[in-house]
């Protein structure tokens, strides 16, 4: 978890709002089980670094969320709103674009050859 | 599935409370904590021993970074606070729904029924007993004026009361 945390943090937004592009309607732990699962266990998000996104997301009028009586206990599901698919569109796509970028960085390229405009 | 009891949710309330967890966010971390416990149960683990995974893991320490976190990414924009009212600003983080800020929203309201309530009553029983005391009724005697003053300062605080706790709900059903 920790090596992945600092590249997490950004991309977070992305996930949610992708999770809940695919899965319509998603509970809290819902969708940290699901992380964990489709990565293999490679990204686990921590319920301090979730709740605080879902909340923020709902704020911005990206999610709604319907609460419903569980086994005694009060469930929270989230849901896209309009303006959160669109969102969600976009971050996805912005996002591909940054790790088609990354991955270019991250490749090995050949050095300059400075010798030749030297001589 | 295995499925917790109320006193075993309570007792992740508690470890909540024990830790320092924002009220706006309790129930849906007690239904996070009681899955993640679930979890455990089926794998066979017993409750005991399934609490202290999850105390471990959600310990003082990450509930306090759970809550500084909330409270950077949440906080009000200054054009927010400065339209918030003192209301906004104390419930801020707190939960809402639990019914003290509801109270605070309608105090003003309140005070002004009860207050034209108390005065009305007041003025009626003053104009009643003056009345009894000299025995006749003219319609255009200072009691009289008193007793009408009450009548309608009542009439006005019911009728606020009306709108505020009769009316609004029909509102809603129409919607």
């Amino acid at each position: 978890m920790e090596p992945s945390n600092e590249f997490l943090r950004g991309t977070l937004k992305t996930i949610v709002l992708k999770l809940l592009h695919e899965r319509g309607r998603m509970y809290g732990y819902e969708i940290t089980q699901d992380v964990k699962e489709r990565t293999n266990g490679e990204i686990t998000l921590t319920f301090g670094a979730l709740y605080p996104v879902l909340h923020k997301l709902e704020q911005e009028g990206l999610l709604v969320t319907q609460s419903e009586e569980a086994d005694g206990r009060l469930r929270k599901y989230y849901s896209l709103t309009p303006i959160g698919t669109a969102t969600a569109h976009q971050k996805v796509s912005d996002f591909e674009r940054f790790v088609e970028a990354m991955q270019i960085l991250l490749s090995p390229c050949e050095p300059p050859k400075l010798s030749v405009s030297m001589a | 599935m295995k499925k917790l009891t109320p006193q075993q949710l309570s007792v992740l309330h508690n470890h909540l409370i024990r830790n320092g967890s924002n009220d706006v966010l309790m129930g849906e971390l007690i239904d996070h904590l009681a899955c993640e416990v679930e979890g455990y149960l089926w794998k066979g683990y017993n409750f005991e021993l399934a609490l202290e995974k999850i105390s471990a893991q959600a310990n003082a320490k990450s509930i306090q970074y759970l809550r500084e976190n909330y409270q950077r990414d949440l906080a009000m924009t200054d054009e927010q606070l400065q339209e918030a009212t003192l209301d906004d600003i104390v419930f801020e983080f707190r939960n809402k729904a639990y019914g003290a800020y509801e109270l605070r929203q309608s105090y003003q309201s309140t005070l002004r029924t009860a207050f034209f309530m108390g005065i009305g009553l007041f003025f009626m029983i003053v104009a009643l007993s003056g009345g009894l005391t000299a025995q006749k009724w003219s319609f255009s005697s200072p009691l009289m004026l008193l007793w009408g003053l009450g009548v309608s300062c009542v009439a006005y605080a019911v009728w606020n009361w009306y709108l505020k706790n009769v009316g609004f709900d029909e509102e809603l059903k129409t919607n």
